[in-house]
């Protein structure tokens, strides 16, 4: 506590610059004034009385230097005086200074964009009280739907499953269930005219903000009775953008009703700013209670219990918040044991075997503080590349800040010494030199945190691959902000550290008597290489690590491209529609589709439509085992086999080949003998080199067995994804289904821009089903191009941070072999004087230039192979060590470093002997 | 000027704590006066350093200080204690007699008395 109070006292005497030198002053006079007093009446002459009264004072100047070190901090008013100092140091070269702080900026400011990123997305807990006590029962790293069974760790709960676990548990003070997928429905407002724009639904339990512990800002949140009355909590809690946006902030808001679908809703509350759902990336507009599941899902039941385990619909994340004291690990095993009752209760239709997978299921119970992503997977290890690129940038700007301080600190060694000789020690010097590296560095940062804003906007627009950016909240937090300055202050003396060195090592008497050559200072310390070059070769060696690093991305993305999809992906729209979401249940649906599909058919620009069950690149797949009369299951590998329901015309519709027999067409419905066609992986698997037409397939699905006849081969297609290997796989007609087909994506094959024509094909929808939306509207080539969007950003940004670094290097090498060569002027001047021929100086300067780049490149090569295997995992069709990524780069890096040492090497051919000699 | 003893800072400090206990508010020249006189001639020279351990001290709470009339009738910088600045000093002085307890057993102890 004194320590603290003292502290602050000096502090504040810093701070202000104040110095009691006024009152001391005053004290030490009448201190005198009465040592004198008492001196004379000892008897001491006046002269003498007072001398003595000094004598026994002791040193005035040195009690007083003690007396303002008591006084202030003198470490930190050093500290300022230093950066006053450096301040004005800086100003005084303002070229080198604006060089300095633009390269450090670029490299600060990439840094800490990135870091933003990676800060939401990998770091930042959620806005929400003591995330640390939260944990997911669910995967947070899942999202969708799941239907049917798979054992293992669930990724979703169904909502039966959830409410039994809320009742029955001991670790959680209460547990939160979340639909991990929100639909995008139009939303109309009461009051306000126009039609309605989309917005994102979340649908969450009654407990959902009490457990996440959010207080709306106005208004109040759900309580756990919505619960309990299904389909009669017509409420909703908007967040703060929807707030703003759609109410204009508009404080009366509560009351006002939102119409979703059929329903309106009740605006209760309105969230605070910060709070954007549990799921990072995906920030609802409003919340509605689960129990309105079938409003906002019409004509399915999420709800209830499912007679038949196997069909049971998976689709909430469920959050707990734990007890105090309650470990991850404790509840993890708590939970599972309730779990495993719940499954238990449901085990007894089944078969042994059966039972035995069921039972067969966990919940993982992992920490949940940090909110639920799908941008986690893959986009993490690319966020982790792309950090690791920045880093290496600022590396590569540091080396060159620092060369440049090098030359700098050679032309001050005059001042420094005069400093040396008036009395500052080597570490006082040290201090002063850094200090300026870091103020310079701290510059840089606040210029890079003004490019990072900036440089965060384009990023999330590059990563969405669409006009909307992922909304990703990178605000500047105190994390952020802490790293900025971090990476500055390091930096700062990474750069500053071979300057403030060479500054604490000046010797005095040679600079002042000018004896030392100021350029030899490098190549004077005989043996030893020059920091300067040794930064060089540093420098190539990292940089060819980028730019091999963005050719391997730009190959593989080159690869990715390139990739036969199957079928032609110009001129195809698809979209989603769900007549059983607007009221056509079975046979109704299925005419609604028939009709759709003629209706299309007839548009202007249309040459053929057709639908299918899971569709193209959206994310869902079917696959279920499947066996083959006459051919042997093979012992190894599963009967499982992907599969998809298919309308007439399918395949001349998409372009996907067909190799024998005939395509699925409008005789194929009904009730008649039920078709199928495989793909050429499945036929070849299945029936090698024989014709496969006319057999007879069994497929197992959750619905029981089914049986087709094989009517024809088709050639293999990519159907999710652009990485997707051959995959056997099967096509039955949509019209004579599996299960149900009440759901189905559309397909429109456009003889022009399909693009120009959604309107029409809007109105002819409409012309249908006058309430049935269409859902995701798309082309083919915008659902691939997203499909690849992480691959894209992986590649433009290291395709832009290899050239940069090649920039830094070479602007480093023409600085570094520049300075050379102004050093050497007399010595060129004596060669050329001697006979030289100027071809041979000009080799000279270059051939130097040509070993430190090699150099460079021989200690980048083990680099780029560590590199490479660490970024393996995200490059699609090339090899790590691909030559001609290799070679292509190293040729690169020669070639440009030898451009930047050309023109120092000229300058060495054209020196005037004459000139040169009287120079020096 | 006989044998002179390096003060220091913290033995100085009590020195100060224990004056101001006993003879209430002084002046600089004051405090130096008296720890003159009862310690001889340690503190005869310097007697400067008194008041960067006294701005300390004040900094620290354990002294608090005022503009006064001296015995010549000028302005004078008194010094008085504060309550931390007594509760310090009892501490402090409970430190320094058990320091001191245990130095003067060392001190006494003879060869014989560890056989």
């Amino acid at each position: 506590m004194r320590r603290l109070e003292r502290f602050l006292a000096r502090l504040r005497n810093s701070a202000l610059r104040r110095r009691d030198d006024k009152r001391l002053q005053e004290e030490i006079e009448e201190h005198l004034a009465l040592q004198t007093a008492d001196n004379l009446r000892a008897g001491f002459p006046p002269s003498e009385a007072r001398r003595q009264a000094l004598l026994k004072f002791g040193a005035v100047e040195a009690i007083r230097e003690e007396y303002w070190a008591e006084g202030g901090l003198a470490f930190l008013e050093t500290l300022l005086q230093d950066v006053r100092f450096g301040w004005r140091s800086l100003r005084k070269s303002p070229g080198f200074t604006a060089v300095a702080v633009l390269t450090l900026a670029l490299g600060i400011g990439a840094n800490t964009a990135i870091f933003s990123v990676v800060n939401s997305v990998l770091i930042r807990n959620l806005p929400v009280r003591d995330p640390q006590q939260l944990v997911f029962l669910t995967n947070p790293d899942a999202q969708g739907m799941e239907q049917g069974f798979g054992d293992g760790d669930r990724d979703f709960l169904t909502y039966p499953e959830f409410q039994e676990l809320s009742h029955n548990n001991q670790v959680l003070l209460g547990l939160a269930a979340s639909a991990s997928e929100g639909p995008q429905l139009s939303v109309e407002i009461d009051g306000q005219s126009g039609e309605g724009t989309p917005a994102r639904i979340s649908l969450v339990s009654g407990s959902y903000f009490s457990v996440l512990g959010v207080d709306p800002i106005l208004g109040r949140a759900f309580t756990s009775d919505v619960d309990t009355m299904r389909d009669a909590s017509p409420i909703a809690v908007i967040s703060y953008s929807f707030w703003h946006g759609r109410f204009g902030g508009d404080s009366a808001v509560l009351g006002r009703k939102i119409r979703i679908r059929d329903t309106s809703y009740d605006v209760i509350g309105v969230t605070p700013s910060q709070f954007n759902g549990e799921t990072v990336g995906l920030s609802p507009d409003i919340w509605v209670p689960l129990s309105m599941q079938s409003e906002v899902y019409p004509g399915r039941d999420y709800l209830s219990l499912e007679p038949k385990p196997f069909h049971k619909i998976e689709w909430l994340q469920a959050i707990g918040r734990l007890k105090p004291g309650v470990s991850v690990a404790q509840a993890k095993v708590s939970i599972n044991v309730a779990f495993q009752q719940i499954l238990q209760s449901q085990t007894a239709p089944m078969s042994g075997e059966e039972r035995r997978m069921f039972l067969n299921q966990h919940l993982a119970v992992v920490e949940g503080g940090r909110g639920a992503s799908t941008l986690r997977g893959d986009f993490s290890k690319a966020l982790q590349i792309l950090m690791a690129l920045v880093g290496l940038i600022l590396l590569i700007a540091c080396a060159n800040v620092a060369n440049i301080l090098l030359a700098r600190s050679a032309a001050r060694q005059r001042e420094l010494a005069v400093r040396v000789a008036m009395g500052a020690g080597a570490s006082r010097l040290f201090r002063q030199v850094l200090t300026e590296s870091v103020l310079l560095a701290t510059i840089g940062a606040a210029f890079g945190l003004l490019l990072a804003h900036w440089a965060d906007a384009a990023l999330l627009r590059l990563v969405a691959g669409g006009p909307n950016p992922v909304p990703l909240d990178v605000h500047l937090d105190s994390r952020i902000l802490a790293f900025t300055l971090g990476v500055a202050v390091l930096s700062g003396i990474l750069f500053g550290l071979a300057p403030a060195l060479r500054a604490a090592r000046i010797d005095l008497s040679s600079v002042l008597k000018g004896t030392s050559r100021s350029i030899a200072s490098s190549g004077s310390q005989a043996g030893r290489v020059p920091v300067g070059k040794t930064l060089v070769v540093a420098q190539v060696a990292l940089s060819l690590l980028l730019l091999v690093v963005a050719g391997l991305f730009l190959r593989s993305f080159q690869n990715l491209a390139a990739v036969q999809i199957g079928y032609d992906s110009d001129h195809l729209l698809l979209f989603g529609v769900s007549p059983l979401s607007s009221g056509f249940k079975g046979p109704r649906a299925a005419q609604l589709l028939k009709d759709i599909i003629e209706r299309l058919d007839a548009v202007p620009g249309v040459r053929s439509a057709s639908l299918m069950d899971n569709g193209l690149f959206g994310g869902g797949d079917s696959n279920s085992d499947i066996f083959v009369e006459g051919a042997k299951p093979k012992a190894v590998e599963t009967p499982a086999s992907r599969w998809d329901m298919v309308g007439p015309n399918f395949f001349s519709t998409t372009g996907i080949p067909i190799l024998y027999g005939r395509e699925i067409g409008p005789q194929d419905g009904g009730n008649s003998q039920r078709v199928g066609l495989l793909n050429q992986t499945a036929a070849h698997y299945y029936f090698g080199d024989a014709n496969p037409v006319g057999s007879r397939i069994r497929v197992k699905t959750t619905v029981g067995p089914s049986d087709f006849v094989v009517i024809g081969v088709v050639g293999d297609s990519k159907h999710g994804s652009v990485r997707e290997k051959p995959q056997r796989r099967f096509y039955i007609p949509f019209f004579n289904p599996i299960g149900d087909a009440s759901s189905a994506n559309v397909l429109v094959r456009t003889s022009g821009d399909p693009a120009t024509i959604v309107s029409a094909i809007r109105a002819a929808v409409k012309q249908m089903a006058a309430n049935l939306p269409l859902i995701e509207v798309q082309t083919m080539n915008q659902r691939v191009s997203q499909s690849l969007a992480t691959d894209r950003t992986i590649t433009k940004l290291s395709g832009v941070f290899g050239p940069l670094a090649m920039i830094l290097v070479c602007i480093g090498l023409y600085g570094i072999m520049s300075y050379a060569v102004s050093g050497r002027t007399s010595e060129f001047g004596i060669r050329i004087a001697l006979g030289a021929q100027r071809g041979s100086v000009l080799w000279l300067i270059l051939r130097e230039s040509l070993l430190l780049m090699l150099v460079g490149v021989a200690i980048g090569l083990p680099l780029i192979f560590g590199a490479g295997k660490w970024i393996s995992s995200l490059l699609f069709g090339v090899k790590p060590a691909d030559p001609t990524a290799l070679a292509l780069a190293t040729a690169l890096m020669l070639a440009t470093g030898i451009l930047a040492c050309y023109i120092p090497a000229r300058r060495a051919m054209r020196v005037n002997p004459i000139v040169a000699l009287r120079y020096e | 000027m006989g044998h002179k003893v390096d003060v220091q800072q913290g033995t100085l400090a009590l020195m100060i704590l224990k004056t101001l206990e006993v003879l209430g508010p002084l002046h600089g020249y004051g405090i130096a006066r008296r720890i003159e006189q009862i310690s001889g001639d340690v503190l005869a020279v310097n007697q400067g350093t008194l008041y960067p351990v006294l701005l300390r001290l004040e900094q620290e709470g354990a002294i608090a200080s005022e503009w006064g009339a001296s015995e010549n009738n000028r302005r004078a910088r008194f010094y008085r204690l504060t309550r931390a600045g007594q509760k310090l000093l009892q501490a402090e002085t409970r430190d320094w007699e058990q320091t001191a307890a245990i130095i003067g057993r060392f001190f006494r102890v003879k060869a014989k008395d560890f056989s």
